[in-house]
């Protein structure tokens, strides 16, 4: 007897997951002893006249009741930064963009670079670049952010100066179009490279392991014999499933990745979302963390909503299975 | 098939390398508090003093010695990977086999369970309570534990089914056997090969964000440990530290990660009978 169908399953499975995180965020502040503010200030360094703490202790000693907390998260009422003065909504809208510039360049390169380089590889089994390529691969994957993050910093900011240490774009520095576009290049170079390096082993590792028992099937043979041309072969009949068991681990290991780019993002002081939470964890700045750790989850949980859905464009065997 | 298995393992370059460099993290974890010259925390050197012969590392902005920081710093990311990897472990076995096992309405509820858990970022989840209330180390250790149990409860699970249906299941069935002494006896020690690799995985997570935590300066600041310690030395970038203050914690952490990576690899190559032909 089945009392779930797959697919509802899954889709009701983010959705109740989005409410827990909501309902968490929204009733967890309210176990912390003593109120809200004196939590929050008395640990920060901030000082705050006596007009604006009292602005800020009653916006947050009203107890509102969750729907209407859900209302405010729609409607980007998210509360007010009370360590850099300024509504939520618009840091957390200014510091969104460059994480998402970030991490999406970074996947969408070391994705297609490993598929390719994973698909090539398997083809040519048992050569010299298989060995070395696996080898140092494997490799590569037992080295965190951090710590590739620091020695490209320490190395090709810091010794050589090539590159800027800090920052997405040179401030206050007025540009043509194109020397701006060539600024921001520079400066996305290093933590960019960083996320490449974290997330092109894994792809180039799951790939190459798919594609070698993929080649051993009969339609691999088939294929060839036919006489289509081997690049046809490779991907077009061969590769292609190996796209299915890349989409799974990029969602079971999103968690994973969202730390790293967090960190990422501190070490280069990238402006995006994770500085952010960085500065915001620095200054206690509750609110914000809050705002930033729930803007981050439902986002996750989307692209993972997403994920499932491609799964069936990706492989057409999933959506007959349902 | 025992002994096969550990031949090929002793075979296995990443293995080997992966168990030498195991050996010797663990001792420098074990032996950390005597091989220690100094106390981590007292902060009675002069700061930012050069490397000597009685720091080995030279002393950091707050007057403690880094040699000694590093020692303790890896005991804690190395207990907090232990920790997260047993009790998600437990938990992956104990809800794995019993799902497989009873089947019907527990299994779906622990796997509708699973899905939902394992929807939610659990770094979210930790860094949220951390960010609120501080808790100690174990507590956000249990957190995570409890929160990446599914893909182990998800592996165990398929395999006990397979195992279920075997010959000689069926036989101590047919004999008699209680459910409970068919999973002890049979099930448990069955499918140890995954317990290695769901445990090698877990520890292997946990250290990766117990670092990236300590980094985003989310523990107890004066609880020792290597990402805060390279979150503090990178501060300092700029002045002449690199080599002796922001390397070591980076070097050991990158060691120890590699590691427990090394060990699962091998371990899934091993044990993983599809993966095998791959390799």
């Amino acid at each position: 007897m089945k009392v779930f169908s797959r697919r509802n399953g899954t889709v009701s499975a983010y959705i109740l997951a989005a409410l827990i995180m909501i309902y968490l965020s929204y009733s967890l502040p309210a176990f912390l002893p003593g109120d809200f503010v004196t939590a929050m200030y008395s640990s920060s360094h901030v000082t705050l006249t006596a007009d604006q703490e009292a602005q800020i202790r009653a916006f947050y000693n009203q107890r509102e009741g969750f729907i209407r907390y859900l209302g405010n998260l729609f409607t980007l009422n998210w509360g007010y930064s009370y360590a850099f003065l300024t509504p939520i909504s618009d840091l957390i809208l200014h510091a969104l963009p460059w994480t998402l510039l970030l991490v999406g360049i970074a996947h969408m390169i070391s994705m297609v670079l490993g598929f390719i380089a994973g698909v090539e590889v398997a083809w040519r089994r048992g050569g010299y670049w298989e060995k070395i390529g696996v080898g140092s691969m494997t490799i590569m994957e037992g080295v965190p952010e951090i710590g590739s993050g620091v020695i490209l910093l320490l190395i090709f900011a810091l010794y050589l100066g090539w590159f800027p240490a800090s920052g997405a774009e040179t401030a206050y520095a007025r540009h043509s179009a194109g020397e701006w576009a060539w600024d921001l290049l520079r400066h996305l170079t290093l933590p960019l490279s960083t996320l490449i390096l974290a997330y092109f082993p894994g792809n180039f590792l799951l790939t190459r392991g798919s594609m070698v028992m993929v080649l051993k099937e009969q339609f691999v043979q088939t294929a060839r014999a036919k006489g289509l041309p081997t690049i046809r072969v490779r991907y077009v009949h061969a590769a292609r499933n190996v796209l299915l068991p890349m989409a799974t681990r990029f969602g079971l290991r999103i968690a994973f990745m969202v730390t790293g780019a967090l960190v990422v993002e501190t070490i280069y002081s990238y402006p995006g979302l994770g500085t952010l939470l960085f500065n915001a964890i620095g200054m206690r700045d509750l609110p914000l963390i809050q705002g930033i750790v729930l803007l981050s989850s439902l986002i996750i949980l989307l692209v993972n909503l997403a994920l499932d859905y491609l799964y069936g464009w990706i492989d057409p065997r999933v959506k007959h299975a349902y | 098939m025992h002994i096969d298995v550990r031949r090929e393992l002793a075979r296995d370059p990443w293995f080997v390398t992966g168990m030498g460099l195991a050996l010797l993290l663990g001792l420098l974890v074990l032996l950390g508090p005597m091989l220690a010259p100094h106390d981590p925390h007292d902060m009675s050197f002069r700061p930012l003093s050069p490397p000597s012969a009685v720091h080995w590392l030279g002393v950091n902005d707050g007057g403690m010695d880094i040699f000694s920081e590093l020692l303790y710093g890896i005991r804690n990311t190395v207990g907090f990977g232990l920790l997260t990897g047993i009790v998600a472990l437990f938990f992956g076995v104990a809800v794995g086999l019993a799902a497989a096992w009873f089947g019907g309405l527990l299994d779906q509820i622990m796997m509708r369970l699973g899905d939902i858990l394992l929807a939610i970022p659990a770094i979210m989840i930790l860094i949220l309570t951390a960010a609120l209330f501080r808790p100690s180390p174990v507590m956000l250790a249990l957190i995570l534990a409890i929160m990446s149990w599914p893909t182990t409860a998800k592996a165990i699970r398929s395999q006990a089914l397979v195992v279920k249906n075997r010959l000689h299941i069926q036989a101590s069935r047919q004999m008699g056997a209680s459910g409970c002494y068919i999973i002890v006896r049979h099930l448990v020690p069955e499918l140890f090969p995954l317990y290695l690799i769901g445990f090698a995985t877990k520890a292997r997570m946990a250290m990766f964000m117990e670092a990236s935590l300590a980094f985003l300066g989310l523990f107890d600041p004066s609880r020792k440990s290597l990402g805060l310690m390279i979150g503090y030395a990178l501060k300092y970038y700029y002045l002449h530290i690199w080599w002796n203050w922001i390397i070591p914690p980076v070097f050991l952490l990158t060691l120890l990660i590699m590691t427990v990576t090394f060990l699962a690899v091998s371990l899934e190559k091993v044990f993983d009978p599809r993966l095998k032909e791959a390799w």
